[in-house]
Formats: structure tokens, C-alpha cells, sequence
């Protein structure tokens, strides 16, 4: 590969906007035809359902993305998001803090939890996959301990449960919380120096530090991030659930990351975007919700949207493949005598 | 063609999130189920009997199904047969969530988690939908009725003396079952232990181990219990996928008639390890009749025919049945063993 480096992240940009538009004409699509096949599938109370199923899961998606970015990645989310809960549920029945108090408690737990991975990412030089591989049975295994795989908190106040089940001018509670988070991530990675040097760290983390790029700080704040954003999920999780168990969030680390990864981020590191994420998340949640409300497919629509996730992943990723193939060559002829500005 | 990447991921999030909230904003006022229901019910009115197993891969819910499409076709009702593909409390609610906006007429759940699930099933209530529960409760307030395969002092019973039985009325036993808190589990156990205290003091029960209703889960587990109790004589195996995988880690151990294996499972399932003299009973009810006999009491919740007070119920085919307080009775626990195991194909 000859090709500038300036040019080879504007052709990527370009890639990942081409991949966000198709996914977005999926997205539409998908909605369309359940729209017209399904029964009962625009009701308002239906597509607040959506919204609420998939909240835990897109705040994950969210602050999974900004790692992957980095070239890392992070199992523990879901096991933490389990943690998380169950300390919240103790704090709250078994320390008597009310329930404003336990969340913020736990988002502090969160965060060590997160600079917990960071420092052995970072200080140790342990690759983010062993790590996280670790605190993923490490977290799950605490909750369990906690809780001795048989307590469950319940009967929480109406107040808390507002968070789960409300809604406020007409929208599920959670959502404003997941919006208010999307911004920040959004305005984090996309209008901050610190995106700029996630994607740096991903392309190079050498390159990076020759940069000037603190890389560490970086990276711990990263996940730092993820692991606060993963009890603020635990606290949704939670407040729709009513209950809080040490199995709360199973295997959310990997709908989370096919969330991510469905929505053009690499999982090489370097290239990805928070409105892609977002789409990633919403073609899962609209396909899972969707094929329980078409009669041929309701009795399996579990199943059925497993399988199509897979093949929609797979088919994006091919998809991806080509279209930057196809860029590179038409970019590859006119290389010689034209400068692309990096337009991220 | 060159966008800014920037303009078009702007563009879908505009479009993606002023999509959802405008949906949620516009008819959140308006009664949207109820407007449906009406709707629905000039097109299609048949009855929707929406069932939910605790894990839909699982033989003893599969059984079930059987039953319950036979009791549907029967009545003329819909039936939509949906669950979490692996034991999943959480899943199990955002499906009944699902329901409620798809407007089903009643909803017959196997509970996973008693109190994470009566939340769900109280906001169908609060909706106008009918819920009663199967195999395993809710909180009693959140469904009318329980269909009761067996109660759990039965249940107990036929698996204590059964075990009495086969160890000569004394030595060591094991326990598997499905998870800790599983609600009719955690009743049986308690009578269990109740039954043995009180009539066969010389059992002793060393172990109680969760195998989250996985057949290779409970394999493992009874291969732990196999070399951490060297004196066992028995293993009891109180939820379906657990017997076959207990009995698997018995023959793999070659310790068949040693360690004798007992369980609550399909005979289908143990059909070769009862033969092979591994497995020595399997108790179990009928379960094609429990999903049977569900529908036919969801069904009739709807149309008014099963009321709260009633002390009998008639289900087509299988006749009358005895309801005591809000629990349809099923009837006795039945032994499978070597000698009638061949009769029965569920």
C-alpha cells in the first residue's frame, strides 16, 4: 500500500458515510415493511417498548464504540452492568441510601471498575481482549458472590421505577437519559480532540505517542467511561426491570458490539462513528421487535432475529469490504496529482 | 458524489431520533391498545392465547406446545408460542411487553424470575389482558389462575419415597436443579427436605447444585458431585434437562448402579438410560396435557366460561379437574420406569 495516509482516512471517511447512509436506508426499510406486515407495530406504545428494550443495550453500544475505536475492546460491560445492579440493589436495601444516592454510588463503582481494566491495559501492556475476557468472570463472578446467586432486590420505590417504566412528554424516561448520553459521546468523539485521538491510537498507537498523544490517559478514560456508562445501563436496566439479579445484562457485551460493528466501526480500531452506532443499534432492535408481530414469524421470532442479525452483520461487513475496495481503486488512479483534505 | 461523512451521520440522527420521539409523542395520549383492540376486532376475532415457556429449546416446554397446539386447534384460538431461547428473566419481560402492544386477549407464562416478571404481567393486567401462569407462579396477584402440574407436597412425595426406595432408606444424596430461585423448585426442595426429616431421618441430603436448566451444565456438575462425594448413593435430578445429563455423568463415571440416578424429566429424554438401567425412575406428570389443559383455561378466562370461585373446570378431552382456591389442579405425578417407559413417546 503506497497511498498517503491523508488519503487513506479520507477514503475510509468516505467508506464509513457511504456504509452509514446504506444502513440508514435498512433502518428505513426494515421499519417500512414491519410498518405495513406487522400488527400493531407504529403504535406509539410499541415503539416505546423499542426504545426501552434497547436503552441498556445502546448505552453500552455507545461507549463500546469509542474503545473499539481505539483498537481495543471491552467484554466486562455486561458483566459489570450485572455488578452494578446488584451493588446498587445493597446500597439502597442493605446501606438504607435512597435510591438517588445508591445510583450515584454505583456509577462511582462503575468507574473504578472501568479505570480497573484501564490500569491493567495500560500499566500491565495486557491486550484490552485478555482483560476484559477477565473482569467479564471476574464482575460476573462478584455479582454472584454478592448476592449468593440467590438474592434478588425487589419492591423498589415508584419514584425509581418512574426510570424504567414512565414517561416523560410522551417518551420512555430512559430514553432522555440515553439521548443526553449520545450527545456527550457524540460531541466527545466527533467534535473533540479526544475522538481525534482515539482514532489516532487506533491507526497507530505508536504513531500516536510520537504524536504527542498522551495514549494512556487516553485509553483509561475510555474506559473509565464505559465502565460508568455501564452502571448508568444497570440502573435503567434495573428501574424496567423492577428487579435487580446478579444475572442482569448477560451477554449485553456482545449485542453491544454487534451493535458497533453493524454500524461501520472497524474492529481493527481507527475508523467509526457515533451516528453509525446509533443506526446499529436501531436495525437490531427494530428487526428483533418487528418479527414478533408478523404472524408467520412470532413463534420464532427469537431465533429468526438472531439469525438475521448474523446475516445482516456479515452482509454489511462484505458490504464495507467492496465499497472501500472499490473507493481505494478509483482513488488509487487519480492518486498521483490530487491532495484530500482529512475530513475527520 | 462527495458528502461530508459528518453531514450524513448528523442527517440519520436527526432523522432516527426525531422519528422515535414523534411516534411516542403523538398518539401517547390516546389509548393506542385500546383503539387497536377495537379495530382488531372487526377484522380477526378469533381469541390470541399468547404462551410463554421458561426456554423454548427445552423438550419439557416443546411437550407442552404439543399440547397446547392441540387444545388451540381444537378451540379455534390463535396461539403464539414465544420465549427466551436460553433461561432469561429479563427477555422473558420484554416479550410480554411485546404482547401487550401486539394486543393479545391472554397471556399464559411459565415464570422464570416470580417478582422481575409480576411487572411486567401487571401492566397486562392493567391493559385489559387476561394472565394466568403454568408450571411455575408469578405473584399471585399479577394472574388469576395457576395451572398446577402437581403439587408440590405430591411432587415431594413421589421423589423421597422413591429415593427411599432405591438406597435401602439410608446414605448420601445430591440435589440438582434448574437455578437457586427458581420459585416451584425452591417449593419442592422445601418439601423435599420437610419429607425427609420427618419420615426418612437416615437420608442425608450433601449437596444442592444449579445447573440453569443446561443438560451439559448438569452433566458437569454431577461429574463434580460424583468425585467430591464418594459416597453417594443417589442422585436427584429436579429439573428435566438435568436427569439425562446426570445420568451421562454416572455412565461416563462407570459408576451405573453405584450412584443411582432419579429425576423429574421426559421419558423421551431418558428413554435410553432407563433401559440401560442408569436412570432407575423418572417422575414426571403428563406435560402435553399441562399445555392442554393452559390454553383451555386461558381460553375460557377470556370468554368468561372460568371464574374466579369456581372448584371445577372441564377441558375438553381430558374432562373435569379440580381447582383449589385459584390453582387448576393437573392431577398426581406419574413414575416412568423400565417396565411402562415404552408407552408413552413425549
Amino acid at each position: 500500500m503506497t497511498l498517503p495516509a491523508s488519503n487513506r482516512i479520507a477514503g475510509r471517511a468516505e467508506g464509513r458515510s457511504r456504509h452509514e447512509a446504506l444502513l440508514l436506508l435498512v433502518v428505513i426499510a426494515e421499519i417500512g415493511f414491519f410498518w405495513m406486515a406487522g400488527r400493531n407495530f407504529g403504535t406509539a406504545d410499541n415503539v416505546a417498548n423499542m426504545v426501552r428494550h434497547s436503552v441498556e443495550v445502546g448505552l453500552l453500544a455507545l461507549v463500546m464504540m469509542p474503545i473499539i475505536l481505539t483498537g481495543g475492546i471491552d467484554l466486562s460491560v455486561g458483566s459489570l452492568l450485572g455488578l452494578c445492579a446488584v451493588l446498587f440493589g445493597k446500597l439502597w436495601r442493605d446501606a438504607d441510601l435512597s435510591w438517588p444516592l445508591a445510583a450515584l454510588c454505583t456509577v462511582g463503582i462503575g468507574s473504578v471498575a472501568g479505570g480497573f481494566n484501564a490500569v491493567l491495559i495500560t500499566r500491565l501492556r495486557l491486550p484490552p481482549l485478555i482483560v476484559t475476557l477477565g473482569t467479564f468472570s471476574l464482575f460476573r463472578g462478584l455479582a454472584e458472590a454478592v448476592t449468593r446467586g440467590t438474592d434478588a432486590f425487589t419492591n423498589f420505590p415508584d419514584s425509581f421505577l418512574f426510570l424504567g417504566a414512565g414517561r416523560i412528554a410522551g417518551v420512555p424516561t430512559q430514553a432522555w437519559i440515553f439521548v443526553a448520553i449520545l450527545v456527550g459521546v457524540w460531541l466527545w468523539v466527533h467534535r473533540t480532540t479526544f475522538g481525534r485521538s482515539f482514532r489516532a491510537i487506533g491507526f497507530s498507537p505508536e504513531g500516536a505517542l510520537y504524536a504527542g498523544i498522551p495514549v494512556n490517559a487516553r485509553l483509561t478514560l475510555a474506559y473509565v467511561v464505559a465502565g460508568a456508562v455501564s452502571a448508568v445501563a444497570a440502573i435503567t436496566y434495573t428501574a424496567r426491570f423492577g428487579t435487580a439479579k446478579a444475572d442482569a445484562g448477560s451477554g449485553y457485551e456482545l449485542a453491544a458490539i454487534t451493535a458497533v460493528v453493524l454500524g461501520g466501526t472497524s474492529i481493527f480500531g481507527g475508523v467509526g462513528s457515533v451516528p453509525g452506532t446509533l443506526l446499529g443499534v436501531a436495525g437490531i432492535a427494530v428487526l428483533t421487535n418487528g418479527l414478533s408481530r408478523i404472524p408467520a414469524t412470532m413463534s420464532h421470532a427469537s431465533e429468526l432475529s438472531g439469525l438475521l442479525t448474523g446475516a445482516l452483520l456479515l452482509l454489511a461487513l462484505g458490504a464495507g469490504v467492496l465499497s472501500r475496495h472499490i473507493s481505494l481503486r478509483e482513488r488509487r488512479s487519480s492518486a498521483q496529482n490530487r491532495r484530500q483534505p482529512s475530513s475527520s | 458524489m462527495r458528502t461530508s461523512p459528518r453531514r450524513i451521520g448528523l442527517a440519520a440522527v436527526l432523522v432516527l431520533v426525531s422519528v422515535l420521539f414523534g411516534a411516542c409523542d403523538k398518539a401517547s395520549n390516546q389509548g393506542p391498545t385500546d383503539a387497536l383492540r377495537t379495530e382488531g376486532s372487526d377484522a380477526r376475532r378469533s381469541i390470541t392465547v399468547a404462551l410463554m415457556p421458561k426456554s423454548k429449546g427445552n423438550a419439557y416446554f416443546v411437550s407442552c406446545r404439543n399440547g397446547a397446539e392441540r387444545a388451540a386447534k381444537e378451540l379455534g384460538v390463535e396461539l403464539i408460542f414465544d420465549g427466551p431461547t436460553h433461561p432469561d428473566p429479563a427477555k422473558q419481560n420484554e416479550i410480554i411487553e411485546n404482547w401487550i402492544t401486539l394486543g393479545v386477549d391472554v397471556i399464559a407464562a411459565a415464570c422464570e424470575n416470580r417478582d422481575g416478571i409480576s411487572t411486567a404481567l401487571r401492566k397486562a393486567q392493567a391493559k385489559g389482558i387476561k394472565v394466568i401462569t403454568y408450571d411455575s407462579d408469578a405473584q399471585p396477584d399479577v394472574r388469576s389462575f395457576f395451572v398446577n402440574q402437581a403439587t408440590p407436597e405430591g411432587i415431594a412425595s413421589a421423589l423421597v419415597e422413591e429415593a427411599a426406595r432405591l438406597m435401602g432408606d439410608s446414605g448420601e444424596f445430591a440435589i440438582i436443579t434448574a437455578s437457586l430461585t427458581a420459585a416451584n423448585m425452591n417449593e419442592w426442595q422445601k418439601h423435599i427436605e420437610a419429607l425427609r426429616a420427618s419420615q426418612h431421618p437416615n437420608l442425608k441430603m450433601v449437596a444442592l447444585r444449579p445447573c440453569d436448566d443446561l443438560k451439559d451444565r448438569a452433566q458437569a456438575e454431577a461429574t463434580t458431585l460424583l468425585s467430591a462425594y464418594p459416597n453417594l448413593k443417589l442422585i436427584m435430578a429436579i429439573c428435566s434437562p438435568a436427569v439425562p445429563g446426570t445420568a451421562e455423568a454416572v455412565k461416563q463415571a462407570g459408576k451405573v448402579g453405584q450412584v443411582k440416578v432419579i429425576g423429574l424429566g421426559l421419558p423421551s429424554e431418558n428413554r435410553r438410560y432407563v433401559k440401560e438401567g442408569v436412570t432407575d425412575s423418572v417422575i414426571l406428570w403428563k406435560t402435553e396435557d399441562l399445555g392442554y389443559l393452559t390454553v383451555h383455561a386461558a381460553k375460557a378466562l377470556v370468554d368468561g366460561s372460568l371464574k374466579p370461585g369456581d372448584t371445577t373446570f372441564r377441558a375438553g378431552t381430558l374432562g373435569s379437574f379440580v381447582i383449589a382456591g385459584d390453582h387448576v389442579l393437573l392431577g398426581q405425578p406419574f413414575i416412568f420406569n423400565k417396565a411402562n417407559i415404552d408407552q408413552f413417546d413425549f
